[in-house]
């Protein structure tokens, strides 16, 4: 055989560092996602609460607006408010997860591109990643974010007194948005991971949460007990908040159970995860 | 028509009953239907065990507004609900996702037979998962009972009756969800839509003035049920109300006969629509 | 089905299919007669459209088609005489390569042991017999066609759709297929085969239908459609011993001859002539004169030619 004059030359220039390749998948993802018209106005959307709440932080503390209405404070800006502040956010935040977090497996899986992403050097976890990146970004900037704001906003306006009294709020809201955000996320795409279909898997989140709280109902009636609360992922979730933010004195579900049971289910997604985001498929039979 | 069309149409049917059949009853991917349908004889199983080794002495009457509040709050809403929509819209939006309904485009079937024998597949596969859960669930129910209690109930008191109705209110879950989702299938792209515009729809369907609760299958079905749902049944966390007992309001109940009718007519009328709408669609598998 | 349904075949009615803005298929008129048929053209032409169009699985925006005088609406009648093999490479979930063939025979209506029965000749006829108790999901791409086009035959239909049947198949089974579609093309039915593969196309074809950007450029047998397109001289490649010499009479006695050109392996003259009737009745009389001519063929009488004249750079690459 003759020998040919190799005048190929493999690129030998800069890599991009390793741990960045991730935001690959999370850019193009975010190409894909923002391509719809009326996510695009959704997301929007989500920002008129927070800014409702910017404004009516400000004339809270407006000594003059306050004293035109002769009253001290229109409200108290304590635990509670971010409380109720977040639950509205995160509601919105579900809405999100469930546009954007069916699609983003389930359409690799669907037309064979895992292959395609993992035969470079890109692992599973590279991959996952990348993708949760998408929908804690999104989730991110409509809770904790605008959340922290609001808190500087007052902590400005009130003074370091209260910034000082009230720190600990801070602390609840990043961790209380970080953990469900977290489950959502894990949740969507596991999901996404399990059922090929897009459509499906946007059905089945719609299903995990409805179905859970139906499902926990029943067994607390028949069972005459609590435990049913468990297979209720609004109410878990709505225990560590209740927790975090020390607004109520009982939450429907103990908190350490709640934060047990948010642990497994987040454990139960990654092993699904793991699972499925594979290059390829064994057909038996 | 002549007999050998109808002959023609019946076998085709058939056929189409044992391609469906076999995808549906038989496939692990449908296992969250079983699980969905199962779940609340797990439940009443899991209660007649704890009475039986706490000894703890129940009364039927308050088991059987139980099993009422359970199956109307939860087994048709939520199980029945979420099953149809897996079963039937799985029919026509399943086979475009998987590409592979021209095959049956491809065959010399009307397409009018094609969109009932499919139909009649998913109502089969439905009714056999959540009548046999309907049937254990109830039972299950009762099992803690002293055999003579239970007797007494099931033979000389309304038990059976109960069960047959509550079995025929499942099967009118099945063929008004069946129609619903089964003309959602076709009708949308994204089921998603229609799951929760039909899911808010069925909870609010209460609430609206009594022209409009006639267009929601959960009206109909709520008063055909045998049993109300009392406020007590509700109270499961400790005294806290819950919002599912809006849920179980039901001021203006319909007659039973008018719940039949009604349902058979929307289902007939979204049938003969889904089967119009498959005659004139085209087959475009496009991208997800 | 009209009594003279057979002779009718298919018939394209100023046929039109658009995508909304995106056009499929403009103004198709065509008549397919029995045998075999190739749709040739570049990715995008309207070949699966045309195809679809057939069959029913997309109605036109204009215009009729009709195949053995039913209508593509009517898929009770036009299903028992036409076999459509897509080109998409998708299958109902979980079944072996046997269920799926056999399921859907039944649902012509046909008892038990007669769907079995077809089912398995089929199966036998696409060299499949082994593996037909295994899942489709496990098949390799040619398996999966070839199940693919054992459903399409199963039912002995009059009229077969083949999209890209050959897509995925190695040398052998290629031909052995090929062979198929000449037995059934002998037997009297219609097959319409779209393929890129133009040397295939050549050798299987009794007609072609040239499609370029969802219109019909030319339609017919080979060598009519090459007769007709006068604005690319005829080539004609001279194999002889002195083509220089034989270049100069071609020249000499005014032979009609545009161009000349010595063949690369210097043994062989290429005319290019746009009267090849005249040609080669002065080729007799060069003949006589000395020069030693091995053979006379045309160069560019296939459908790779035509192709790349109507629908590609507008030059032969031979």
């Amino acid at each position: 055989m003759a020998v040919r004059k190799r005048s190929y030359r493999g690129y030998s220039g800069d890599l991009t560092p390793m741990w960045s390749r991730f935001l690959i998948v999370t850019r193009y993802a975010f190409k894909t996602v923002f391509s719809s018209k009326f996510l695009t106005a959704f997301f929007v959307c989500c920002f008129f609460y927070p800014l409702g709440c910017a404004v009516a932080i400000y004339l809270n503390q407006n000594l003059r607006v306050l004293a035109l209405l002769n009253i001290p404070a229109m409200f108290d800006v304590d635990g509670r408010f971010f409380f109720h502040f977040l639950n509205v956010q995160l509601v919105l935040a579900f809405v999100i997860t469930a546009l954007v977090g069916p699609g983003l497996v389930s359409s690799d899986l669907a037309n064979n591109a895992l292959p395609l992403y993992l035969c470079r050097p890109f692992s599973h976890a590279h991959y996952v990643f990348g993708k949760m990146m998408v929908l804690v970004t999104l989730l991110s900037l409509i809770t904790w974010i605008p959340g922290l704001i609001l808190f500087l906003i007052q902590a400005s306006l009130a003074g370091v007194g209260w910034l000082t009294a009230n720190l600990w709020m801070a602390g609840a809201i990043f961790l209380s948005s970080g953990v469900q955000i977290l489950v959502l996320c894990l949740l969507s795409l596991a999901l996404s991971a399990w059922i090929k279909r897009k459509l499906a898997a946007g059905a089945a989140l719609l299903g995990v949460f409805f179905f859970g709280a139906g499902l926990g109902q029943a067994i607390n009636a028949s069972l005459s007990t609590r435990s049913g609360s468990l297979l209720n992922i609004g109410e878990l979730m709505a225990s560590v908040e209740i927790t975090l933010f020390r607004v109520y004195s009982e939450t429907p579900v103990p908190s350490d159970m709640a934060w047990l049971a948010l642990l497994t289910v987040c454990v139960f997604c990654l092993l699904l995860l793991e699972r499925k985001v594979r290059a390829y498929e064994v057909v038996k039979g | 028509m002549s007999e050998a069309s109808w002959r023609l149409w019946s076998s085709q049917i058939w056929a189409i009953l044992r391609l469906e059949l076999r995808k549906t009853l038989l496939a692990r991917r449908g296992l969250w239907i079983y699980l969905l349908a199962f779940a609340p004889a797990l439940i009443f199983a899991g209660h007649s065990i704890i009475q039986m080794k706490t000894g703890r002495t129940c009364d039927i009457g308050d088991d059987t507004h139980v099993y009422a509040g359970v199956f109307q709050l939860f087994f048709i809403r939520l199980s029945i609900f979420f099953g149809c929509v897996g079963i039937f819209m799985n029919l026509f939006r399943g086979e475009v996702l998987d590409k592979s309904l021209h095959y049956y485009f491809l065959a010399p079937v009307k397409r009018e037979v094609l969109v009932v024998g499919k139909f009649l597949s998913g109502l089969l596969a439905s009714m056999a998962i959540f009548g046999t859960s309907t049937v254990l669930s109830f039972f299950a129910l009762y099992w803690h009972f002293d055999s003579n209690v239970r007797q007494e109930y099931f033979y000389h008191g309304h038990g059976l009756e109960h069960l047959a109705v509550y079995l025929g209110v499942t099967l009118l879950a099945c063929i008004g969800y069946g129609g619903v989702f089964l003309a959602a299938g076709v009708l949308f792209r994204n089921p998603l839509y229609p799951t929760v515009i039909v899911l808010v729809w069925e909870a609010i369907s209460g609430f609206v003035p009594e022209t409009l609760q006639h267009f929601s299958v959960i009206f109909y079905l709520k008063s055909l049920c045998p049993v109300a749902v009392p406020a007590s049944v509700l109270m499961g966390n400790g005294g806290k109300g819950s919002p599912f007992a809006l849920l179980a309001v039901n001021p203006t109940p319909a007659a039973a006969a008018t719940a039949v009718l009604g349902l058979l007519i929307l289902f007939t009328a979204l049938v003969v629509f889904t089967g119009r709408q498959v005659r004139r669609m085209e087959i475009d598998y496009g991208t997800d | 089905m009209s009594e003279n349904g057979s002779a009718l075949g298919i018939v394209f009615e100023d046929v039109s299919k658009f995508y909304g803005d995106v056009l499929g298929v403009n103004r198709v008129n065509l008549s397919i007669p029995p045998g075999i048929t190739s749709l040739v053209g570049p990715n995008g032409s309207g070949k699966t459209t045309l195809m679809n169009l057939i069959t029913g699985l997309v109605r036109p925006t204009r215009g009729r088609i009709s195949v053995l005088g039913i209508a593509p609406d009517q898929p009770e009648e036009l299903f028992r005489v036409l076999g459509y093999c897509t080109q998409f490479d998708s299958f109902p979930r979980g079944m072996t390569g046997y269920q799926f063939v056999d399921s859907f025979l039944r649902l012509f209506g046909y008892p038990r042991p007669h769907a079995r029965d077809l089912a398995e000749q089929a199966i036998e006829r696409v060299g499949l017999a082994d593996s037909a108790g295994r899942k489709i999901a496990g098949y390799s791409k040619g398996m999966r066609q070839r199940i693919k086009l054992a459903q399409a035959i199963c039912h002995n239909p009059s009229v077969l759709v083949l999209d890209e049947p050959l897509n995925g198949l190695d040398p052998l089974i290629r031909a052995e297929t090929i062979a198929l579609f000449r037995s059934l093309a002998g037997e009297g039915r219609h097959l319409l085969i779209s393929s890129h593969v133009l040397h295939e196309v050549d050798v299987i074809s009794d007609q072609v239908v040239l499609l370029t950007s969802g219109y019909v450029v030319a339609e017919g047998k080979i060598h009519s459609v090459r007769d007709e397109i006068q604005e690319h001289p005829m080539q004609i490649l001279i194999r002889c011993n002195n083509p220089a010499e034989l270049a100069s009479q071609v020249f000499q006695r005014d032979c009609a001859a545009v161009e000349a050109r010595i063949h690369n392996d210097g043994m062989g003259l290429l005319v290019k002539t746009r009267d090849a009737d005249r040609f080669y009745l002065m080729l007799n009389h060069i003949a006589q004169n000395g020069i030693n001519i091995e053979s006379v063929a045309p160069a560019d009488d296939d459908v790779l030619s035509v192709y790349e004249y109507l629908v590609g750079t507008g030059e032969s690459t031979k």
